[in-house]
C-alpha cells in the first residue's frame, strides 16, 4: 500500500516535470540561420501519382539551390515537406504546424489542398503559393498566390485554340465538360460559364466524376447522345485516363476532339491510358516539356536522373522544380528588401514582410525558362499568366503553340460566382 | 464497476455517482487542470490536434451510442457530420444567423436526416442496415455537391464561431469551446447508458426479439438511437465547419466513415471511455506518423526508393488496426479495465 502511494506520487511528479520541461527541449541545440518554407504535397492518397513527383522535384531543386548556389543570399532554405494525404484535416494540421514553427510561407501542389487551408491562411495573413490553382483559391485576391494559370485559364486557352484552329464546321461548336468533383473541375466550369458565349461555344452537357472513379461509361453515353464536337476533361491523370479509355470503347474517340487541363496533361496520363489510346489528345500545360532548350533544363535533368530517375519525363516534376525556383526568388526579393532579421522570427510580421517585399515584388522573373515569367500585378494573384497547348504525339507530350497569355477573368463580378 | 478493496457505498445516490473515490476526484481534477491550462504550453499545431480530437470525439460518441449501445451498424457517419457542418455553414454564412442557432440546428437537422435513413432499421439489421447507411453517405454528398446553397464543388466559407460578443478566432479560444461541448457530450453519453433509454438500447443490441417481447418499442428506440447518434454527428460537423473555416464535400468521404467505425472498435464498443481512447489513439498516431516519423524516415533512409517513407505511414496505420482487432478486439477500454484490476490486486494475481 505504501509502495503504491509512493509509485503514484513519483509518477505524478515525473509527468509534471516532463510537461514543464517541454519548452526547454525545443529550445536546445544551436540554431542555424535558415529560411523556412513549408511544402505540402499529397504523397499518399488518391492524388499520390501527382504528389510524389511534385514532392521529389521541390526537394531536389531546394537541394540544388542549397548545395550548388549556396542557398539564397547565403542563407540555406529549410524546407519541411508534409504529406496532406489529400485530406482536409491533415492539410489543416499541416498548415498549423507551419504557422507554429515559424515558417515564412507555405506551398501546396493542388487547388484542393489549398482550398482546405486557404481560409485559415487568409485569416492569419500567412501567405501561400499554389502550383496548380483554381479561381476559387484567389478570387477575391487575398494572401494566396498562384504559381501558374489556373484551371479556368486552361479551359479558356483550350477553348480559344479549338475555335480558331481545330473547329471547321459551321455555327457554334458543341462542347461537353467532364469535371472532377472539386475545385479542379469547378474552375473549368466557372470559366465556361463566364466565356462560352463570348467564344461562340455551346456547352451541351456537364458531367462529374470522383477522383476514385473506375468507369465513366454511363456518363459518356449521356454525353454521346448530345453529339458533341469536343470533350473537355478537367481532372487528374487517373480519372482522365479512365474517361479517355471509356470514350475509345464507346467509339467516341478518335472522332471528337478531347482536351484536358494541366492537372492531367502529364506523363502519368500517357502511362495510365496507354500511348495508343491517348494519341491525339490535346491539353494545356503552363511549363515547358522535357528536353526543351531552356536555361534550367540541364540542371533539372541532372538532378532528376541522379535522385529520382522514375520521374524523368513527368511534367509535374518540371512544375515543382519551377515552384522551388520561384520560392527562392521570393526569398531573395524579401532578403534584398528587408534583410534576414525581419524574416528570422517567422511570425505575423515576417509573413507580412515576405508577402509585401517578396511575393509582391516579383517582376518578370524568368524561372529558368521552365514556365512563363512570373510577375505580380495588383488585383491579380496569378504570378504566371501564360501557357501552351500540347498534344500527345507518338506517346510524347509535344508543344504545338507558343506561350499564350490567359486574360484575367474577374469571377467575383459575376452574380452567380460563389453561389 | 469494481471498487478498490475496503470501499463501500452505503446509499443509492453514492452508488450511482460516476466519481466515487478520492483518487477518482484527484485524477479528474488533474485532467481538468491539464485541459484548462493546455493553451498555455501547447502551440497552435497541438491545439489544432486537440481541437480535431475534440470534434472527432463528439462524433465518435454519437456513433458509439448508435453502434456500441444499440447495435445499429452505421457506416455513413461522415455523411451525417456533413449535414451538420453544412447546416451551420449555410445558416451562419448565407443567412447570417448566430453561431448557437447554427450549432443547435446542425444537430437537429442531422438527427432528423438520421431518422429518415434509420427507418430501414425497423426491417433490416446488421450488414443490410450498413448498406443503407452507406447509401445515406453517398446521397448526402451528392446533394451537397449539386445544391447551389452549399457552394457545390467549390465549397463554402464559414465565419468564426461567436457567442455574444466573444469571437472564437484563434486555436486557444476554439479549444475551450470544443472541449466544453465534448465534455458535455461525454457526460450525456455516460448518463444515457445508465437510464431507461440506455438499457433499452443495450437490450436491443443483445437480442432485439427478446427486447421486443419484454416490451421495448423497437421502432421508437432504434429511431431514437439514430437521432441521438446523428445529433452528436451534427454538432461535431458544425464545430468542424467553424474550425476549418471552409467546407467542401471531399472532407466527408466514405473513408472517413470507416475511420470512425475503426476508432470506436479500437477504443471499445459499448463503453464511454472507448471512443475517448480510440479517438485520441488514432488521431495522435496519424499526426506522429505523418508529421514526425515520415520526414525522419525520408531524411535518414535515403537508400530506399522515392515514396517509400510516405507509404510506410498508411501501412503501419493499417497494421496497428489489424493487430488491435486480433489481439484486443474488445478495445483499449477493456485493456484499461484489466490494467486497473491488476493494479488494484497487485501483488496478488487474483
Amino acid at each position: 500500500m505504501k509502495n503504491k502511494r509512493l509509485l503514484i506520487i513519483t509518477t505524478i511528479i515525473c509527468l509534471a516535470l516532463l510537461v514543464a520541461a517541454l519548452p526547454v527541449f525545443s529550445a536546445c541545440g544551436p540554431k542555424e540561420k535558415t529560411l523556412k518554407v513549408g511544402i505540402m504535397t499529397p504523397t499518399t492518397g488518391v492524388a499520390a501519382e501527382k504528389g510524389v513527383p511534385l514532392r521529389d522535384a521541390n526537394l531536389d531543386c531546394i537541394e540544388y539551390i542549397n548545395n550548388e548556389l549556396g542557398g539564397v543570399n547565403g542563407y540555406k532554405i529549410k524546407a519541411l515537406n508534409l504529406d496532406s494525404q489529400y485530406k482536409a484535416d491533415q492539410a489543416v494540421a499541416n498548415i498549423k504546424k507551419f504557422m507554429d514553427d515559424g515558417y515564412l510561407f507555405f506551398t501546396t501542389s493542388s487547388s484542393t489542398e489549398m482550398g482546405y487551408v486557404q481560409a485559415i491562411a487568409n485569416r492569419a495573413g500567412f501567405p501561400g503559393l499554389v502550383a496548380y490553382s483554381s479561381p476559387s483559391n484567389y478570387h477575391p485576391p487575398e494572401h494566396i498566390y498562384g504559381q501558374m494559370p489556373d484551371y479556368g485559364d486552361d479551359w479558356s486557352a483550350f477553348a480559344e485554340y479549338y475555335v480558331k484552329n481545330i473547329w471547321q464546321g459551321t455555327g457554334k461548336p458543341k462542347m461537353a465538360l467532364h469535371l472532377l468533383n472539386n475545385p479542379t473541375g469547378a474552375g473549368a466550369k466557372n470559366a465556361a460559364k463566364a466565356l462560352a458565349d463570348k467564344l461562340g461555344i455551346e456547352i451541351v452537357d456537364i458531367e462529374e466524376h470522383a477522383a476514385t472513379t473506375q468507369s465513366e461509361t454511363e456518363s459518356l453515353v449521356r454525353i454521346k447522345a448530345k453529339n458533341p464536337d469536343v470533350l473537355y476533361i478537367s481532372s487528374t491523370p487517373k480519372p482522365t485516363a479512365q474517361i479517355i479509355k471509356n470514350a475509345v470503347e464507346l467509339g467516341m474517340f478518335p472522332g471528337i476532339t478531347i482536351g484536358v487541363c494541366h492537372a492531367a496533361m502529364t506523363k502519368a496520363l500517357v502511362d495510365l491510358a496507354g500511348a495508343d489510346i491517348a494519341e491525339g489528345v490535346y491539353g494545356v500545360f503552363p511549363t515547358v516539356s522535357w528536353g526543351e532548350d531552356v536555361p534550367a533544363m540541364a540542371k533539372m535533368t541532372e538532378y532528376c536522373q541522379k535522385l529520382h530517375p522514375k520521374d524523368y519525363g513527368n511534367m509535374d516534376y518540371v512544375a515543382a522544380w519551377a515552384q522551388s525556383l520561384v520560392i527562392a526568388e521570393i526569398l531573395k526579393k524579401a532578403l534584398d528588401n528587408v534583410g534576414y532579421d525581419k524574416l528570422a522570427k517567422g511570425d505575423a510580421k515576417a509573413w507580412e514582410a515576405i508577402e509585401k517585399y517578396g511575393f509582391q515584388k516579383l517582376d518578370s522573373y524568368n524561372v529558368g525558362g521552365l514556365q512563363s515569367p512570373v510577375s505580380y500585378t495588383a488585383g491579380d494573384n496569378r504570378l504566371g499568366k501564360s501557357l501552351r497547348i500540347f498534344q500527345v504525339k507518338s506517346g510524347k507530350i509535344t508543344a504545338i503553340t507558343s506561350w499564350q497569355e490567359a486574360p484575367l477573368i474577374k469571377y467575383e463580378e459575376f452574380d452567380w460566382y460563389g453561389k | 464497476m469494481s471498487l478498490p478493496c475496503g470501499i463501500r457505498n452505503y446509499t443509492y445516490a453514492r452508488d450511482m455517482t460516476i466519481l466515487r473515490t478520492r483518487t477518482h476526484w484527484a485524477l479528474f481534477t488533474g485532467l481538468l487542470a491539464l485541459l484548462l491550462t493546455a493553451p498555455l504550453y501547447l502551440g497552435n499545431y497541438w491545439l489544432g490536434v486537440g481541437n480535431l480530437i475534440g470534434i472527432t470525439l463528439i462524433a465518435a460518441l454519437g456513433l458509439n451510442i448508435l453502434v456500441g449501445y444499440c447495435g445499429q451498424l452505421s457506416i455513413g457517419h461522415a455523411g451525417f457530420i456533413a449535414v451538420g457542418a453544412y447546416t451551420s455553414a449555410i445558416l451562419t454564412n448565407r443567412f447570417e444567423l448566430p453561431f448557437l442557432i447554427g450549432l443547435i440546428s446542425a444537430g437537429i437537422t442531422a438527427g432528423i436526416i438520421g431518422i429518415i435513413f434509420g427507418l430501414p432499421s425497423v426491417r433490416v439489421k446488421g450488414f443490410y442496415l450498413a448498406i443503407t447507411t452507406i447509401a445515406a453517405q453517398f446521397i448526402i454528398i451528392w446533394v451537397i455537391n449539386h445544391w447551389g446553397l452549399t457552394g457545390g464543388f467549390e465549397g463554402i466559407n464559414v465565419p468564426y464561431a461567436s457567442i455574444g460578443g466573444l469571437v472564437f478566432d484563434n486555436d486557444a479560444k476554439q479549444f475551450y469551446l470544443i472541449m466544453v461541448i465534448a465534455a458535455l457530450g461525454v457526460f450525456f453519453a455516460k448518463n444515457l447508458a445508465r437510464t431507461k433509454i440506455g438499457r433499452a438500447f443495450i437490450a436491443i443490441r443483445d437480442n432485439d426479439l427478446a427486447a421486443e417481447v419484454m416490451g421495448v418499442n423497437l421502432l421508437y428506440y432504434k429511431l431514437l438511437a439514430f437521432f441521438i447518434g446523428c445529433f452528436f454527428a451534427g454538432i461535431a460537423g458544425a464545430l468542424l465547419a467553424h474550425w476549418t473555416g471552409t467546407l467542401s464535400a471531399e472532407q466527408f468521404s466514405f473513408t472517413e466513415s470507416i475511420l470512425y467505425v475503426g476508432m470506436i472498435i479500437i477504443g471499445g464498443l459499448g463503453t464511454t471511455l472507448g471512443p475517448i481512447l480510440g479517438v485520441v489513439f488514432i488521431r495522435i498516431l496519424q499526426q506522429l506518423l505523418t508529421v514526425e516519423v515520415v520526414p525522419w524516415l525520408e531524411g535518414t533512409f535515403t537508400m530506399f526508393p522515392a515514396g517509400f517513407a510516405s507509404g510506410v505511414a498508411p501501412m503501419f496505420f493499417g497494421l496497428v488496426i489489424v493487430l488491435f482487432l486480433i489481439l484486443e478486439p474488445r478495445g483499449l477500454a477493456h485493456r484499461w479495465a484489466l490494467l486497473k484490476a491488476a493494479y488494484r490486486l497487485w501483488p496478488f494475481s487474483y
